[in-house]
Order: structure tokens, then C-alpha cells, then sequence
């Protein structure tokens, strides 16, 4: 277990736990041909939903990991409990997903690796603070960052069939390493 | 009354179609590239053009029509001219300067491509060629083998984004490369699509609202390609719809409780709406824009594999139980309306329920606004009874769908079924297999500016453009990258002094990997006032 991501976080073994939890379904999503980003909802300290990127089964690009988790904790939960809810997601949530949380009331969300390209709460936008109706939510981002963007790596060295030009990459290698402080989309 | 006959009972809204303005031009980012600039023969500029095209092939996401592809030497920029005149006399040739716009081509095919254009040397004060049996100059290849005219390229700066503006275009004219500035199209010559299409997304509005399902926004999905010409003809632009949606946010029932809409039911509209209580206002992926999006994708996957249970009275994916409701139904499940309209129940009196659009539609002499889900149907309502039994949902592990819920509507619903034919009905919406991918180059109407995560959801599925009313604006939306009106210097202390909002003009932001032409839709007479966003009365997430 990597812990050096957290290491000044309380409870940073609980942390750690929701997270690989959020990495299983990022590598299951892996397994189905989907882009890896996965996720769990925490309430009172358990897991009450799993989410995984379903855009490429689904025909529906705004199927994204957070959709399908809270879609799931509402068959059992009321909304309201959702601003007691805690998010680990592999891959910061892209500006979509950042303004849903909001609406949804998110009370906090812990990420992997930053989305410099479509991220929505610092990558690219700060929708988790920026002022708006609903009242903002805290973000730690960099929890098993390294293993969050290798998913990510591994999925983007496939080619993409479902692409209208798809491009060749017959010739990528997957790139196992790290600059110091990385915390960016491969490209 | 039926639907078919209703929709093309509206009339077009007169009004004008304003450009949103992106953030890139309340904030212009400007963005240089190389590009090179060869003299050629004045008389062969219409075959230069020709040659290059065919040989270097354009990069459809440059826009570079605001740069003038030919410059005569007087009016070249002072500093390129000076450039290009370093250490080399003007020749009196008749002459003129191409553009080679990036992507750049490679220098020696160029410049082979070129040779035949050189400027006809005219130094010697030779007559033109003898063997000229007319004024034009030589038009094949001036083989003049003994030394081949090799044509300089220099190399220049232009602009990638057109100008904004007519002082930014004198500037890049002095001292880069003339450019075209036109004011009306800063970002795109592509023609606002027709205004009936709002009508169609108003109706569509109030049936969301008259259901009880949700908030009055509504949504249309309309292939700008299937209309023939610009005209707003009806029949037309209801070849063009894809799809349509209302909003549902009230109709998802959520740990176990009844939705909103059962908690109220006949109330009409949803009295939860009267308010912004974050906890009643379902989710986002009940939003117009949303749904619609998911219609076409659940369409979609019904074209690409028949296997695929077909869509029955639930969004099963991400519609979390929304309905489809007349006129949803209608669009995504079309009967060849046009040839056959479909004929009007004689039967209401054993309608379900009733739905509750008893208020005189203003549009429409007809006291029936929306009509009866039966109109939809096929002719033979017997047909419901051979409607195959419903398959297990997709393996989606958040398919909610509780018949209990409406169990009004379930008769209807179910009688949908025989012309949910993936071979006959709507195939606008092309399967993956026939390149149909997610909702790229369609265009989305919505009657309100739909909020940020909407805007992001439909940049995600890769639409072409995206159009709503400026009044209604939302001071909780994606698009717009400025106030409507220029606020007040002196603030009346209504609550909108609290916080600054933030304006994110999502539809077209460099950051973002996609992006997406924005229309404000102004109604003929609307006045200033109406057209802030602190009109509205509630502010909500549309």
C-alpha cells in the first residue's frame, strides 16, 4: 500500500481503503473497454455505492463514474444524504461531474491523479469553490495518484475503436515512469 | 387532437439569433502560427489555389477563412514587405503574394508544386512568349528546363483565431498578413438554425411542467443536416428532430420514498417548484438536456443491437424512471407521420387517466394542447396486445424502474412497444456501426441555459451547436460568458449583490478538449429588462 501520497492525513489508513476500493472499479472499468476512472460513495464511514465510466457501453458520453454511484445510493438513500457523503474517485471529476456533486451537495471528495483537461474542481475549473447556489465542497486530490494515471496509461495505449478516425498506436509503449511531482493526464 | 398535427400547427417566434459570446472573446486569447508567402504569377493565382488545395489537405479545425489567400505586393504588411524585398529588387512582373496557411506542407513539395507559377521573368523586356496565341500567359509548366524557377517561401506570422474586432484586424493587416474581419460571424459562418425550433422546445417545456414530472425546461435534438434549405418549413424542421425532452427531476423516487411527483401528484405544476430545495430537486441526469441526450444514446443502442431490450416507458440508464411523456415518445419513436398522420382516439372516455392538459393551449384553437398518449400510437391499438413481453433490463446496476410508480400510465406506455421497430422508425439516429457516434453535429434547443453540468455533459457528447431563449438565461448556467445587460453602478441591494457570480461560456472554451457553437435566442420586442438573468424568480439548475 502506498501510503506516501497521505501521509499528514487523519485516518490515512481509511483513506487508503475507500481508494483501492475506487481503483478496483477503475480496473474493472479497464476490463469492460472503458476509460478507468472508478469510484465509491462513503456514508457513516461505509461504502454504499460503486461507480464506473460507462460511456462506451452505454452509447452516452456523460455516463461518468459519479453518475452511476449516485444513481445507485438513491435507490436506498434519500438525496439529503448525500451531503454526508464522502466521494473517492480515481481521476478528478471532469467540470460535468464537479457541478453535479455540487448539486447533489457532495460533502467532500478525495481524488487520484488531476484531469488538467477537462477537470472540474482545479484541473481546468474550480466549480468545488467558485460561487454559486449550492454551498462549495473541500477536494484532497493525490491519493494513489501514480496508480490512478497507470490505469489510465494502460487504457490509452489501446486503440479506440468506438473513435470515428480512430489513430494507430500500435507503436506506444506503455510509459511506467514518474517525474517527481506528475500529477497529469497522459496524453 | 394528434401530435403530429400539433407540432406543425406552430408558428416560427420572430426574434434574432445572437452569437454567445466565448470567453475567448470577452477575454481574446491570441494565437500565432507560421505560415509562408510565395510570389507567383498574377495570371495563375486561380490555379495556384487549385494546385495547393488538392495537394495539402486542409485541418478542418482551423477556421483560417479570415486570411486573405492572396496579397499584392503594395498591399503587403510593411514589415513583410520589407522582409521579403531584403537583398532582392522587385521584379516588374506581374505578380501576386499566396498564403500557405499551416498546416505548413513540406518546403520541397512546395516549392515543386510552385514552379510552374513563377513569376515570367521580365527583365529582358521580351515580348510575351512567341508561341502566345492568346493574352494568357504559358498554361502548362513554363518548361524553361534550363533553370528551373525556384520560388522563394518566407516565412510569416498569422493569426489562427479571426479577428474580433476591427482595430485587432488593422493591426494583423499592418503588420502581419491582411485578414478579413466579419463582425456578424466572430466565431463560425454557420447559419443559425430555424426559430420555429423554439416553439417545439417551449411545448415541449410546458409538458414537462404540466406533467408534474418536472420543471418547465425542455430540450430538442435536431440534425442540422436533414434540413434541405434554410427555410422554417414544418415539415421540414420535424424531419429534423431527433429527439426531445422534458425536464424530469421530480419523477425519480429516491431511497425507498415516493418521488415528488407521486408525493403531489395532480397538482399541477409540481408545487415543489415553487422553491429551490436542493434535497427535491432530483439530479442533473433528470435535466432536459440530459435526458435527451440519454434518448438518443438508448436509441442508439436499440439500432446497433437488436438484442438490446427496446426502451419501454423508462430511461432505464440514466432517466433514473423518467417517463417518456407525448411528445418524447412521439420524436424518438416516430411513426411516418408525414405520410399517415395518426388518427385521433375516438375512445378518451377509456383513457387511463386523464393527463392534465385541460388549459386552452393559446397556440391552438384546440382546447387539447397535448394530446392523448393513444394519438401517438400505431393505428391499431390491438397491436399493444402483441407487444412482446419486456426483457430483463440492460445489465446496468442502476436501472430503477418501479411499475408501481404510475401505474396509470403503464397501459400507455406499454402500447408504445410495436412501433419501438428499430427497422422503421427514426433513422436519423444511426446505429455505431453506421458511424453514428454519441450526439456529434447535432444541434441542441433548450428553453433555458442549461446549468454547468448540462453544458459539460453536452460538450461531452460532441454537439455542434446549442441555442436557448436569453430570457432564459439562468444566473445558475454553463453558456453565457457575460451579463445579458450591463449591470446597474449603483446595486438596489437586491440579494444578487451577496456573491459575484461566475460566467463560464462553457460552449466554447480553449481549455476544454470540445467544443461548441452558442446561440442566445432574442424575441422580436423583448426588452432590456427581460433579458437579465435576475428575472427569473426561482433560480434552479436547468
Amino acid at each position: 500500500m502506498d501510503m506516501e501520497d497521505f501521509p499528514n492525513m487523519p485516518d490515512a489508513a481509511k483513506h487508503a481503503a475507500f481508494m483501492k476500493e475506487a481503483l478496483q472499479m477503475g480496473e474493472k472499468a479497464l476490463h469492460s473497454g472503458e476509460t478507468p476512472v472508478g469510484c465509491v460513495l462513503v456514508y457513516n464511514d461505509q461504502i454504499v455505492a460503486w461507480g464506473m465510466n460507462d460511456t462506451n457501453r452505454s452509447l452516452n458520453g456523460t455516463r461518468h463514474a459519479e453518475f452511476l454511484a449516485i444513481a445507485e445510493m438513491l435507490q436506498t438513500y434519500p438525496r439529503s444524504a448525500l451531503a454526508s457523503t464522502d466521494l473517492y474517485v480515481t481521476v478528478e471529476p471532469c467540470v460535468m461531474c464537479a457541478s453535479a456533486l455540487k448539486q447533489y451537495r457532495i460533502r467532500r471528495v478525495y481524488f487520484g491523479c488531476a484531469n488538467e483537461r477537462f477537470g472540474g474542481t482545479g484541473g481546468v475549473l474550480t466549480l468545488h469553490s467558485d460561487p454559486s447556489i449550492d454551498p462549495p465542497y473541500p477536494v484532497h486530490g493525490g491519493l494513489f495518484q501514480k496508480e490512478a494515471i497507470m490505469l489510465l496509461r494502460r487504457f490509452y495505449i489501446q486503440e479506440n475503436e468506438r473513435a470515428p478516425n480512430p489513430r494507430p498506436k500500435k507503436n506506444r509503449e506503455l510509459n511506467t515512469r514518474f517525474e517527481d511531482d506528475e500529477n497529469v493526464l497522459p496524453a | 387532437m394528434d401530435i403530429p398535427l400539433s407540432v406543425r400547427g406552430l408558428t416560427p417566434l420572430t426574434g434574432e439569433v445572437i452569437p454567445i459570446r466565448t470567453v475567448q472573446e470577452t477575454r481574446p486569447p491570441e494565437e500565432f502560427a507560421d505560415a509562408y508567402v510565395a510570389e507567383v504569377n498574377l495570371k495563375a493565382a486561380s490555379k495556384v489555389v487549385k494546385a495547393l488545395d488538392s495537394a495539402f489537405p486542409k485541418d478542418p479545425s482551423l477556421t483560417l477563412s479570415h486570411l486573405r489567400r492572396f496579397v499584392k505586393r503594395e498591399r503587403l504588411p510593411a514589415p513583410v514587405r520589407a522582409a521579403i524585398e531584403d537583398g532582392q529588387s522587385p521584379t516588374t512582373a506581374q505578380t501576386i503574394f499566396v498564403l500557405i496557411a499551416p498546416p505548413l506542407p513540406d518546403v520541397d513539395k512546395l516549392q515543386t508544386l510552385l514552379a510552374p507559377f513563377a513569376p515570367i521573368p521580365t527583365t529582358t523586356s521580351t515580348p510575351p512568349t512567341p508561341s502566345s496565341t492568346t493574352d494568357t500567359p504559358p498554361e502548362t509548366p513554363a518548361i524553361d528546363t534550363s533553370s528551373p524557377p525556384q520560388i522563394p517561401l518566407h516565412t510569416i506570422k498569422v493569426s489562427l483565431q479571426p479577428p474580433f474586432n476591427s482595430h485587432q484586424a488593422e493591426t494583423w493587416t499592418e503588420t502581419l498578413w491582411p485578414v478579413i474581419f466579419n463582425p456578424a460571424a466572430p466565431r463560425s459562418t454557420v447559419a443559425p438554425p430555424p426559430s420555429i425550433l423554439n416553439r417545439a422546445r417551449e411545448k415541449v417545456a410546458r409538458e414537462a411542467e404540466q406533467s408534474g414530472l418536472g420543471r418547465g425546461v425542455g430540450a430538442v435534438i435536431v440534425d442540422p443536416a436533414s434540413r434541405e434549405d434554410g427555410e422554417d418549413r414544418s415539415d421540414q424542421w420535424v424531419q429534423a428532430v431527433i429527439s426531445v425532452a422534458g425536464d424530469a427531476r421530480y419523477s425519480r423516487p429516491e431511497g425507498g420514498q415516493p418521488s415528488q411527483a407521486e408525493l403531489h401528484r395532480g397538482k399541477i405544476p409540481n408545487p415543489v417548484s415553487g422553491s429551490y430545495n436542493a434535497d427535491l430537486e432530483g439530479g442533473p441526469e433528470l435535466h432536459a438536456l440530459m435526458r435527451a441526450i440519454d434518448l438518443v444514446a438508448h436509441r442508439r443502442r436499440e439500432e446497433g443491437h437488436r438484442a438490446q431490450p427496446p426502451l419501454t416507458d423508462i430511461i432505464a440508464s440514466a432517466g433514473g424512471g423518467a417517463k417518456l411523456r407525448p411528445l418524447e415518445s412521439f420524436f424518438l419513436y416516430r411513426l411516418d407521420s408525414s405520410a399517415t398522420p395518426a388518427p385521433l382516439s375516438q375512445s378518451p372516455s377509456s383513457s387511463p387517466k386523464k393527463r392534465k392538459h385541460e388549459e386552452p393551449n393559446p397556440e391552438s384553437s384546440s382546447a387539447a394542447a397535448v394530446p392523448d398518449l393513444k394519438t401517438v400510437i400505431s393505428p391499431s391499438s390491438s397491436q399493444s396486445q402483441t407487444a412482446p413481453p419486456l426483457p430483463a433490463p440492460p445489465p446496468s446496476t442502476i436501472a430503477i424502474h418501479d411499475p408501481t410508480l404510475h401505474p396509470t400510465d403503464a397501459h400507455c406506455s406499454s402500447s408504445i412497444l410495436p412501433s419501438a421497430n428499430p427497422t422503421t422508425t427514426n433513422p436519423r439516429i444511426r446505429a455505431p456501426s453506421q458511424g453514428g457516434y454519441l450526439c456529434t453535429d447535432l444541434d441542441v434547443y433548450i428553453s433555458h441555459e442549461p446549468c454547468i453540468c448540462c453544458s459539460m455533459g453536452m460538450l461531452l457528447s460532441r454537439f455542434r451547436a446549442v441555442i436557448f431563449p436569453r430570457k432564459g438565461r439562468m444566473a445558475s448556467g454553463g453558456l453565457a460568458s457575460e451579463p445579458a445587460v450591463v449591470p446597474a453602478p449603483v446595486d438596489d441591494g437586491q440579494e444578487q449583490s451577496t456573491e459575484e457570480r461566475v460566467y463560464y461560456g462553457l460552449h466554447w472554451r480553449k481549455e476544454l478538449n470540445w467544443r461548441a457553437l452558442g446561440f442566445e435566442f432574442v424575441e422580436e420586442g423583448e426588452g432590456a429588462a427581460d433579458a437579465s438573468e435576475e428575472k427569473t424568480d426561482i433560480v434552479f439548475h436547468a
